[in-house]
């Protein structure tokens, strides 16, 4: 009883709170170049930094057999050389002037992080526009990076035994569309794809339209916005890429796979097919899934972790997706226990919302969590470049972000209700257990 | 009371555009409590959250025979308090959408809070109270275990998991810096609820810890919340004794600790000697060097293991300090064929480094580690951080503010002095994890090899007199 009126309490302060956050709408300054990039600058001078965010919409979806990890490698490759500044000269430039960088490829996009003191981002531009215009792939280069990239691949697996349940889920998942290989790409590819194939990779989708860059810092948008112009503005775009036509069919019953290994606990994922990101009932389901699996108050946790002691940990994830996106459910066992009494769990707690939904304070929970999250986010500066590209990119522009709670805030026990029937069903769904029995 | 104030209320902390190339620690106030609670307040208004982190002596430096026993108290702590039900704390807890956990490290535990400011009187009101008054009933205390016992043994499945615990024990030996953190499946079984609390009684005390509040609030009004709240936990009488502080005998002979993975496809390896303290005066200094060596993209190790030869995807050098001492290691993987070429080009990495780093290199190490020195500190959350750390490890605010001037002090003569003194290449130290039937006989170049299966419930070496 005393939770719950503290409870009713909680939720007015937190609605109260919201609008508070100092970035706005308007504090996001847009522009784009003759060339089609587009650009979106926050000014921010908590700190002497800046950071790039550059979002290129290629991924591992993009590929075909003979090239998968195409994407990945290429992320690799474009560190390595290119006509102003040679090979190891982006690194050894960028580090000499205070700054630093990584990229990260999916299936989706590929993006590329600089961090860097803002009194360097002239530099930075200048180093980015050189491998966009003039990357150079060498032939000696090439090889040597495909070392690293198989020691990669051959280091995520000794590491994380889940990584061969993962690929294996999203290999049968997925019959048609190209999200059924695993990002790094497989072995015998890594080992096969060509100079020619990597040029003509940047051919096809490094044109300045397909990009979408993010400048947040201690910087001003005149002086991002005549950088920009004076080191990409004349970069040519080239001609559009083939849209990615492929489109997973609808799946009409459900799919289960095993894998044989030799782990201490058996490992479980149940993966549902679920709309692309940002579109139908995408706040609804990212709602449903905390409900499900975030903190220790949420229905699977309390089923199967602390209640029944069925498996250790749970979690669920969904990938930001261009294109119908996967829902997974990941568990992991607890010893001696079976994982189909932990699979049937599950489906009984699922089934459970179907009929009696959920209460309305477990979704005002869920909502204040997403709004706690967001101010997370959007606390660094790194995490403003991320979050801003990844609404631009995904959801159909950055102004979404600021809608993001209204969102959350319109959804219904009703809308939680209906997308678990809709969505996460058994003929929808593919079971994938890794265990040390498996029938033989 | 004796009350300190370092420094001067302000209410906003905005970085001007012409303070910009400079990065100073912003300001805060700190202050003791009767009760010897050192307390620290920051103000910190970009976003409407607070974060807090609250250092105890409870660490696994004090574990003893009980591996585990410190970092399954502090897991324990949200589990039920004498005001709140186990229910109640998560509830509170999810409902505000905020985070309240607590971890145990070699040194200290560290109970961490994050949270939207309207609901900070809830957090709050949680966090005194599984911190003074946690419960630790039996039953939650055996679930516990039970989840940690699995996880203990998954981890055998990761190299990564493991590989810093086999290093401690192999550099450490007696000392209490061997422990490790996690326990053993054989510790964990045998530590009772009971274990927990008397451990707890012990060493959860308000002297000798530390609190940071950093976030969106009032700082004369958070001092008056957090004295309210925090002035009636009881000082423990007497100081605790520090194990840690016992002279530790690292190994000196050529040493190599091979740790079999029978389903290896790479070999993981450490190779290392000893280190520093924390609060050792050439810090910044080693910090340069190390940034040159093996410490970003283009480091030595980096350059010559990843992108000249492709044997890995990534190789690096680093130095875990201690409050009392530390250990220098290099760390890499590679296919199991490639282990020696790897290993001996790091050794041939290691043996130019001698010879010292030209100007040009370390102004480039210079302006690296001054330009992104100030997003290790941009948050609510490495602030508090931050300033349990200063506590914990007696270092102050001139460390961020001085910082660029003494990384400007590196010049090509100190880092000769530097590398002579904290990078010597003889007295190296092997670790590896990997196939052990492919990679034996390789290995007994480097030193006496001594063999571990991964399975195995210690990391503890045996006959490890010999080292």
């Amino acid at each position: 009883m005393q939770i719950k009126k503290w409870g009713i309490a909680m939720l007015m302060t937190i609605v109260l709170s919201k609008g508070y956050s100092q970035l706005k709408p308007e504090d996001v300054k847009t522009f784009t170049l003759p060339n089609q990039m587009k650009f979106l600058v926050v000014e921010d001078f908590s700190i002497p930094n800046a950071n790039m965010y550059l979002f290129w919409k290629v991924g591992s979806r993009n590929e075909y057999p003979g090239i998968t990890g195409l994407s990945h490698f290429f992320e690799h490759m474009m560190f390595n050389g290119s006509k102003k500044y040679g090979p190891k000269q982006f690194d050894k430039t960028m580090e000499f002037n205070g700054g630093a960088n990584n990229a990260y490829t999916n299936q989706n996009v590929t993006v590329y992080t600089d961090w860097f003191p803002a009194k360097a981002m002239e530099t930075i531009f200048d180093l980015e526009a050189d491998r966009i215009r003039d990357l150079a792939i060498d032939t000696q280069m090439v090889e040597s990076e495909r070392g690293v990239v198989a020691s990669e691949k051959s280091t995520g697996l000794e590491n994380e035994p889940k990584t061969e349940l993962w690929e294996l889920l999203f290999a049968t998942a997925y019959t048609t569309h190209s999200y059924r290989w695993p990002v790094i790409g497989y072995f015998e590819d890594i080992k096969n794809w060509s100079k020619d194939d990597l040029q003509s990779y940047f051919n096809t989708y490094y044109s300045p339209d397909n990009c979408v860059v993010v400048v947040s810092g201690a910087v001003k948008f005149d002086q991002v916005k005549a950088i920009a112009e004076k080191y990409m503005g004349s970069i040519p775009k080239n001609k559009p890429p083939k849209p990615m036509n492929l489109i997973e069919p609808e799946q009409k019953g459900e799919r289960r796979v095993f894998v044989k290994k030799d782990v201490p606990t058996f490992n479980l994922m149940i993966g549902y097919h679920v709309p692309p990101t940002g579109k139908a009932d995408y706040y609804a389901l990212d709602l449903l899934d905390a409900i499900l699996t975030n903190g220790r108050t949420s229905r699977l946790y309390k089923a199967v972790v602390d209640s029944l002691q069925l498996a250790t940990e749970i979690s669920s994830f969904t990938e930001n997706s261009f294109d119908a996106a996967l829902m997974v459910v990941d568990a992991t066992g607890a010893k001696d226990k079976d994982p189909l009494l932990l699979e049937k769990t599950i489906s009984d707690q699922i089934e459970k919302i179907k009929t009696e939904g959920v209460t309305a304070e477990e979704l005002q929970k869920v909502k204040n969590q997403k709004l706690i999250t967001f101010y997370g986010q959007i606390e660094t500066i790194n995490g403003k470049s991320n979050n801003l590209g990844i609404y631009e990119v995904f959801f159909g522009g950055y102004k979404k972000m600021f809608d993001a709670p209204q969102e959350y805030e319109k959804v219904t026990i009703d809308d939680i209700k209906r997308v678990a029937k809709t969505y996460l069903k058994k003929s929808n769904r593919t079971v994938a257990i890794m265990s040390p029995q498996v029938e033989d | 009371m004796k009350k300190i104030t370092l420094s001067i209320i302000i209410t906003c902390v905005c970085i001007t555009a012409s303070a910009q190339q400079k990065f100073q620690l912003p300001k805060y106030t700190t202050f003791r409590l009767a009760n010897g609670l050192t307390v620290n307040l920051m103000e910190q208004k970009e976003v409407p959250l607070i974060s807090v982190a609250l250092s105890l002596p409870a660490a696994t430096i004090h574990d003893g025979l009980q591996a585990g026993l410190s970092e399954l108290t502090a897991a324990s702590l949200v589990s039920g308090s004498k005001n709140f039900t186990k229910d109640q704390i998560q509830d509170k807890i999810d409902f505000a959408g905020a985070t309240l956990n607590a971890y145990s490290s070699q040194e200290f535990t560290r109970v961490y809070a994050r949270f939207s400011a309207k609901t900070q009187d809830i957090i709050f009101g949680l966090l005194k109270d599984i911190v003074i008054n946690p419960t630790f009933e039996e039953k939650e205390f055996e679930k516990l275990k039970t989840r940690k016992k699995a996880s203990l043994e998954v981890a055998k499945q990761s190299p990564f998991s493991v590989i810093n615990y086999y290093w401690n024990a192999m550099m450490y030996a007696n000392h209490v810096y061997s422990n490790p953190s996690s326990g053993l499946i054989s510790t964990v079984n045998a530590i009772t609820a009971d274990d927990a609390k008397k451990f707890h009684e012990k060493y959860y005390r308000p002297n000798g810890s530390v609190i940071a509040i950093v976030g969106d609030f009032n700082t004369a009004e958070m001092k008056a919340k957090i004295t309210g709240l925090f002035g009636e936990w009881k000082k423990a009488s007497g100081t605790i004794p520090n194990p840690a502080a016992e002279p530790v005998k690292m190994p000196e002979g050529a040493n190599v600790l091979l740790v079999n993975k029978g389903d290896a496809r790479e070999t993981t390896f450490y190779i290392g000697a000893k280190g520093i303290a924390k609060n050792n005066a050439d810090r910044v200094a080693i910090e340069v060097v190390n940034t040159v060596f093996g410490d970003r993209f283009t480091s030595w190790l980096n350059d010559e293991l990843r992108v000249n030869s492709g044997l890995t995807y990534g190789a690096m050098s680093r130095f875990d300090a201690n409050k009392y001492t530390g250990t220098f290691k290099i760390l890499s993987f590679t296919a199991t064929k490639t282990t020696f070429q790897t290993i001996d080009k790091a050794l041939e990495v290691m043996n130019r480094l001698q010879k010292g780093i030209d100007d040009t290199t370390l102004q480039s190490a210079r302006n690296y580690v001054v330009g992104l020195f100030p997003t290790d500190f941009e948050t609510s959350g490495q602030l508090a951080a931050l300033l349990n750390d200063m506590f914990i490890y007696g270092y102050d605010a001139a460390y961020i503010n001085d910082f660029e001037k003494n990384v400007s002090q590196v010049t090509p003569a100190k880092a000769k002095e530097i590398i002579a003194k904290y990078f010597a290449k003889d007295k190296l130290q092997f670790l590896l994890i990997g196939k052990a039937d492919e990679i034996r006989e390789g290995a007994k170049k480097y030193g006496i090899v001594i063999e571990k299966e991964i399975k195995e419930d210690s990391y503890e070496v045996k006959g490890k007199k010999t080292f």
